[in-house]
């Protein structure tokens, strides 16, 4: 029996996997296609902003303040200080980008940590953190963050440490709530019936089953950090002028919204790009997941 | 409460079950206070033979499926023991050792497989964790495959959606037979199967059991299954054992009120001895707060006085080994017929 099992080993039928079928569904999604596309436009532009914006981000001059879109020189006009706006804006791509991902990448860790570990022991951890959490989940996102970003003071580390500290909470409790679920099927059952540790448990039968759905939601955090984090440096909380940051950008713009209104709605209008194709990948990635047997 | 009375002893028992007990606390409220207790598995004792199948039948909620999770400590019993070839679990014989040598196959062929595993992974995945080196393990697995009627070259590579229920549920035979256990609890294994393909499972079954020399403990509600395979019975009732017996005493001769009911309720092959009236009315009572003495006297058409007073006990009856919890049966118990027939 043993020499044709292992005859067999060689010829086995190996089917896709999972995330093999995952990725083949969201190939086929235009719309999570073309998101994905300009995300990675939009990263590229970040990391070699140097070399493609025509002019430097920082040098103003005073005679060619707030310049309409379409001056020669200066196609998308320039900010109240001069200073080119398309230069500007690529360059902003840098810190927007930074505090829109970051923080939800490392709540990402942390909160799948906390959640699946009260998801899986239950009792008495569940309580004590899913409790601890629910006191963050009280407060209104926007709300906490700025409290946060005021306590700690403005700057671009308290702005990404305030932002990670918002969304730890709503990743913990899906977290929570799936592993909660699959911990009660019986293939964990079976599993624990074999006598494996709970950690072996967790990374064999667990993760696989619960990253998905996780992943998913915080992708969708992704655009609601980008929008926190703009809306931090509008308020002075996060990134300090001269930096080139969309959010900021918007704010020192706003007294020129009567004079230039175009221009004035240019970071706004990243802002916007950015969040809504971080969100349709988001629906690309859920759709491509929905795996009916 | 004598039903953890000594009961006369299989030729040579393999496991032992001794007054065990699991009561579920209904937690409710702010702060989770106790508002009940549901006694789920209240004071059964049973044994099981070496290399013989004992069925446990009963209808939902009468504690069949939390005996067998008691059986292979998915869940720890409130009170009473478990000795498997002689040897007390816990003490003796430590829970590891026991869940390598008890193994159980749940109803849920799709549930009890992970969605993310081949079929060898999911194999494999056991004697791994107990120490066997990763291609032994997957050559076991094929050879599992092999003996549960799936070819290896064709299904370990494959994921659970792309099999069908019989051909997940022999997969989940191999998965326990991966630890050569003694002892395979099965919890409603083939219930949820077609028949044609509950017959090949069955047949699996027996041929595994008379191969490698296993002992079952089948759990089902469906009584020709029940009888087809097994040697003896064991009717539960609201958690506890209203009889046990071989299978013919049980099937031809049922003492308890309840049994009878059962084997009436039983849809017969035979147009001339039709089922003519609901043999049994009613849900059973809840079992939070169990009706005093006999469990069952609120549906019995036998009850007595005595039965709503005092638990009437496991008691022989006519053929070894046959026992059943009735008044009727048991002399001088204060029942009236009991009296007529002492």
């Amino acid at each position: 029996m043993s020499a044709a099992a292992l005859d067999s080993l060689a010829t086995i039928e190996k089917s896709p996997g999972y995330w093999s079928g995952v990725m083949r569904r969201f190939r086929r999604d235009p719309v999570a296609m073309l998101a994905l596309a300009i995300i990675l436009g939009l990263v590229l532009m970040a990391i070699f902003a140097p070399w493609i914006a025509p002019n430097d981000p920082y040098r103003g001059q005073m005679l060619r303040r707030l310049r309409p879109m379409g001056t020669p020189g200066f196609p998308l006009g320039t900010d109240e200080l001069g200073r080119d706006m398309l230069t500007r804006l690529i360059y902003g791509a840098r810190l927007s980008l930074l505090m829109g991902v970051t923080p939800v990448i490392i709540a990402f860790f942390i909160g799948s940590a906390i959640g699946i570990a009260a998801g899986y022991v239950g009792g008495w951890l569940n309580t004590v953190l899913m409790r601890t959490v629910d006191v963050f989940f009280a407060f209104p996102s926007v709300l906490l963050a700025i409290a946060l970003s005021g306590a700690l003071g403005a700057g671009i580390f308290n702005g990404l440490l305030s932002l990670t500290i918002v969304f730890v909470p709503p990743i913990a409790r899906i977290a929570e709530s799936v592993t909660t679920a699959v911990r009660k099927i019986e293939y964990v059952e079976a599993a624990r019936a074999s006598g494996a540790s709970s950690f072996t448990i967790v990374r064999v039968h667990v993760l696989g089953n619960v990253i998905g759905p996780i992943f998913v939601y915080a992708t969708g955090l992704i655009s609601v950090s980008l929008i926190l984090a703009s809306g931090l440096s509008f308020l002075g909380l996060g990134v300090k002028p001269p930096e080139p940051e969309w959010g900021l950008m918007l704010n020192t713009l706003r007294n020129a919204i009567y004079v230039q209104p175009w221009v004035a709605a240019l970071p706004g209008a990243m802002i916007f790009i950015t969040s809504i194709s971080f969100n349709l990948l988001s629906d690309g990635l859920r759709s491509a997941m929905d795996l009916k047997a | 409460m004598n039903a953890s009375a000594p009961i006369p002893r299989p030729p040579k028992p393999l496991l032992t079950v001794t007054g065990l007990t699991k009561h579920f606390a209904l937690k409710g409220g702010l702060f989770g206070q106790s508002r009940g207790v549901v006694r789920a598995v209240d004071d059964i004792s049973f044994e099981v033979g070496e290399g013989e199948t004992l069925g446990i039948v009963g209808e939902s909620g009468c504690g069949k499926s939390t005996t067998a999770r008691l059986l292979v400590d998915l869940i720890s019993p409130d009170s009473g023991d478990i000795q498997l070839g002689g040897k007390l679990v816990g003490s003796e014989l430590p829970i590891r050792e026991l869940r390598r040598q008890v193994q159980m196959v749940f109803q849920d062929s799709y549930a009890s497989l992970n969605p993310r595993l081949t079929m060898e992974d999911a194999i494999s995945f056991g004697p791994m964790v107990n120490g066997m080196a990763r291609n032994a393990a997957v050559r076991l697995a094929h050879d599992l495959l092999a003996r549960v009627g799936l070819e290896p070259r064709r299904f370990a590579g494959r994921y659970p959606h792309e099999l069908s229920g019989g051909q997940r549920q022999r997969v989940n035979i191999a998965r326990a037979l991966a630890f050569s256990p003694k002892v395979v609890v099965l919890d409603e294994a083939v219930s949820a199967l077609d028949k044609s393909v509950e017959a090949q499972v069955l047949n699996l079954l027996t041929d595994l059991k008379a191969e490698l020399g296993l002992t079952y403990v089948f759990i089902s509600h469906d009584l020709n299954v029940v009888r087809y395979m097994s040697d003896r019975v064991m009717v539960m009732y609201l958690g506890q054992v209203a009889e046990v017996g071989p299978v013919d005493a049980i099937y031809g001769a049922p003492a308890h009120p309840y049994s009878r009911a059962l084997l009436a309720a039983m849809p017969s092959m035979d147009p001339d001895r039709r089922t003519m009236e609901a043999p049994l009315a009613g849900d059973p009572p809840n079992p939070i707060n169990p009706p005093p003495g006999c469990r069952f006297h609120t549906r019995c058409r036998f009850a007595d006085a005595v039965c709503s007073m005092s638990d009437p006990g496991l008691y022989t009856m006519g053929t070894p080994g046959h026992l059943a919890a009735c008044h009727l049966h048991i002399p001088a118990s204060g029942h009236k017929a009991a009296e007529l027939a002492a």
